[in-house]
């Protein structure tokens, strides 16, 4: 009988046997931030002992999935090495799940109870579990009559709120009968998910149209979007980032009439820049991209977040006072040693 | 012991569990007994959901004639009552003890069986039981293991684990199971109950495999324990019995008839008396002719 | 009875059936994948609706993916699932086996 082990990738003869084995799958992509990523591989042997499936979990996605269907019944290993990675995860308590993977293996995942986010030409996203993108958008607080309103967005990691960000939320909060404001869920950035959506919705609790909401993992979170978090190369950040626009144009925008969706210019960061430009390409006709130029701050230079949290790592807070709505600047200043320990540690705060 | 009417027990499949394809057709393949296994087969995560399905399938799933075992989790563990008391509930026909030492804790998994035969209103005395021998003090005491209970009906070698405790592994000749082998079939034949021997799991080596079911065959064993269905045919054709032995067992056969007709308890055959060991022996060959499909209706030998 | 924590028992593979049990408000919620669904999702409904009735389980959503279980699979799967989502796997619940 082929048996199921755990592979240890740490073992240069495993990882050199896996590799090989994905390899001759036609899966190439073994850059060490995607590598380090990985929490947990196992394999399928078969009676000679040659490796003949695996599959990899990292957080709640599903990676590296090979199956070489050569000697057995058509499914029987993908199943198998589905359902150990759906058993293990949920034995640690998490059983929403996605997965990344080619456009032809979409329907092996539809077959095991997945449902599909959104496709491209070179893959697709797929999730399953507990809750899913239609659960999350019915848990969106909506208005009465909304599907006769006009109905504006913006996403956003506000890691931390700043004025640039209030800015734009005003503008879209002037033109529009309501605003959705979408904040980035994940445990990545200088400030938790907890910390920015309380400062989201404390810097803009006077917009009486405003409601936050969280992004969970819909939009640009970790699981479908981790380029927007690590240094990836561009093709990545573009099917990431269609994949992302997609699942906005399809899964969420319909049900919550939203029409438009509110972006700053992006001077600075290269990956923002390209999800700018794939929101552009992607969202019309259906959702209206408008651009708002980025507000200037007292010496005319744009206001960052990054700026805030360099002047967090030197302590210098006087020098950002003026770039935060009062309620950020005294989250900073009551939070300051835990936000330099944070940075201490390692996070990194030069990213999005 | 139980008096089992020389119930056949030439091979005993191992199903994995919380396999439910498996233990679906578990009865298709014609073991004479199915064990089902919650122990070894089963992932620690997975305890609670094999329990569950065996006792589902038990239940549920017609096994024709076959003897139903179910292989509990170990005395020290924590799923050990709980499988006692589901697999007491489904009925089933024999609990195997894994890891057997003494006979005292064979008498500990009997004083559970009587309480939970009580709680789910089954007559008392319904459950067998089995050991597994699979280390060296439980080879040493097989035969107290082996009459420790009323409800005993067999005792099996594990010789896996028993290698492991004996600081080797297995050969291929089975010189390392030589003493553990005669000591549980000693053991067995001693208390009147079956002795089983241990699993081949290289299922590349057919040729061992006949080798090792020969050798058992010869030493006296009921039968083997397999790991795999393919497994089953192979043992019966060395279980098989020959042509002679049919024709012997069926003179002695015919000689009971007779002296029951005569209403005499002295049954005699070619002029000399025929005693009790000869009679069940002549029983187990006829059995094993039928099992074997070697007689007609009429018990006439079949030839192949 | 109330689901504690969402719980996943069964496998994907043949003749199993993969139950994902969790809190639900309205109801029993059954959202099956099977390949037999046509012929046989009613009974297969009709058996995981049962088994949570026993368990006295009023609002659950159900997540389950079929191939090919026969019913005592489905319940003996059910029953693993709930008492895994209610926390009481330590005590097998005998009225409902």
């Amino acid at each position: 009988m082929p048996t199921v082990a755990t592979l240890n990738l740490q073992d240069k003869n495993t990882f050199a046997d896996w590799r090989t084995f994905l390899t001759s799958l036609d899966i190439h992509n073994f850059q060490e931030n995607e590598l380090t990523t990985i929490d947990l591989t196992i394999g399928i042997y078969d009676e000679a002992g040659k490796l003949v499936a695996t599959g990899s979990i990292a957080g709640n996605i599903l990676k590296y999935i090979g199956v070489c269907n050569k000697d057995s019944a058509k499914g029987t290993y993908f199943n198998t090495i589905i359902s150990e990675l759906m058993n293990h995860l949920a034995q640690q308590g998490i059983f929403h799940l996605f997965v990344f993977t080619k456009l032809k293996y979409a329907q092996s995942f539809q077959h095991v109870g997945f449902h599909q986010l959104a496709h491209t030409t070179e893959g697709a996203l797929l999730e399953t579990g507990d809750t899913n993108v239609s659960t999350y958008v019915q848990s969106i607080p909506r208005i009465a009559d909304q599907d006769k309103k006009a109905i504006a967005s913006i996403v956003m990691n506000a890691n931390p709120f700043t004025l640039g960000h209030r800015y734009l939320v005003e503008t879209a909060a002037k033109a529009n009968d309501l605003v959705y404001v979408f904040v980035v869920n994940n445990d990545v950035s200088l400030f938790p998910t907890a910390a920015r959506l309380q400062l989201v919705q404390e810097g803009t609790s006077d917009l009486k149209n405003v409601q936050v909401v969280n992004g969970a993992d819909y939009m640009v979170s970790y699981a479908t979007f981790p380029a927007y978090f690590l240094p990836t190369p561009d093709a990545a950040i573009k099917y990431q980032t269609t994949l992302d626009a997609r699942i906005f144009k399809h899964q969420i925008a319909p049900a919550l009439n939203i029409r438009k969706r509110y972006l700053g210019s992006e001077p600075l960061s290269r990956t923002t820049d390209i999800y700018n430009q794939t929101l552009k390409k992607e969202l019309p006709p259906e959702i209206q991209v408008v651009v708002i130029p980025r507000l200037t701050g007292s010496t005319n230079q744009v206001i960052t977040a990054t700026q805030v949290r360099q002047a967090i790592r030197t302590g210098q807070l006087a020098t950002i006072e003026a770039s935060v709505p009062a309620t950020t600047f005294t989250f900073i200043k009551s939070n300051l040693q835990k936000l330099q320990q944070r940075i201490q540690k390692g996070m990194n705060i030069d990213g999005n | 012991m139980v008096e089992n009417t020389e119930r056949l027990r030439r091979t005993m499949m191992f199903v994995p569990g919380n396999n439910p394809a498996m233990v679906k057709d578990a009865g298709i393949y014609g073991a004479d007994s199915i064990m089902f296994d919650l122990e070894d087969a089963v992932s620690l995560a997975e305890k609670d959901a094999a329990r569950d399905l065996i006792y589902e399938a038990l239940t549920t799933v017609d096994y024709g004639d076959a003897e139903l075992v179910v292989r509990i989790n170990g005395l020290d563990t924590p799923f050990y009552e709980n499988d006692i008391q589901a697999m007491v509930k489904a009925k089933v026909d024999v609990i195997r003890l894994p890891k057997t030492e003494s006979a005292e804790m064979i008498q500990t998994l009997e004083t559970l069986v009587i309480a939970a035969e009580k709680e789910f209103g089954i007559e008392v005395g319904t459950i067998h039981l089995m050991a597994a021998i699979e280390s060296a003090k439980g080879v040493l005491n097989a035969p107290e293991i082996a009459t420790a209970s009323e409800r005993m009906i067999g005792i099996a070698l594990s010789a896996e684990d028993y290698t492991t405790d004996m600081k080797t592994h297995r050969y291929p000749d089975g010189a390392e199971l030589e003493f553990a082998r005669n000591m549980v079939l000693h053991a067995a034949r001693a208390a009147g109950i079956a002795a089983f021997d241990t699993v081949f799991t290289n299922m590349d080596d057919p040729d061992g495999f006949y080798r090792e079911t020969e050798h058992i065959h010869q030493l006296g064993f009921d039968g083997k324990s397999l790991v795999n269905p393919r497994q089953i045919e192979m043992v019966n054709k060395v279980y098989e019995p020959t042509q002679k032995e049919i024709a012997t067992a069926k003179n002695v056969i015919t000689a009971i008839a007779a002296a029951k007709a005569k209403g005499s308890g002295v049954i005699a055959m070619n002029g000399q008396m025929v005693d009790r060991p000869v009679v069940l022996r002549a029983q187990r060959v006829m059995n094993l002719a039928k099992a074997s499909h070697l007689l007609d209706e009429e018990g006439n030998y079949i030839e192949k | 009875m109330e689901i504690k924590q969402t719980a996943l028992a069964g496998t994907l593979e043949s003749s199993d059936i993969q139950i994902m049990l969790s809190k639900g408000a309205d109801g029993i919620k059954i959202n099956l994948d099977s390949d037999v669904k046509k012929q046989f999702g009613t009974q297969i409904t009709a058996v995981i609706t049962e088994v949570l009735q026993k368990f006295e389980i009023e609002n659950a959503n159900v997540k389950a993916v079929d191939k090919g279980a026969l019913d005592c699979v489905i319940k003996a799967r059910t029953i693993a699932a709930a008492q895994r989502a209610l926390g009481t796997t330590d005590k097998p619940a005998w009225e409902v086996l």
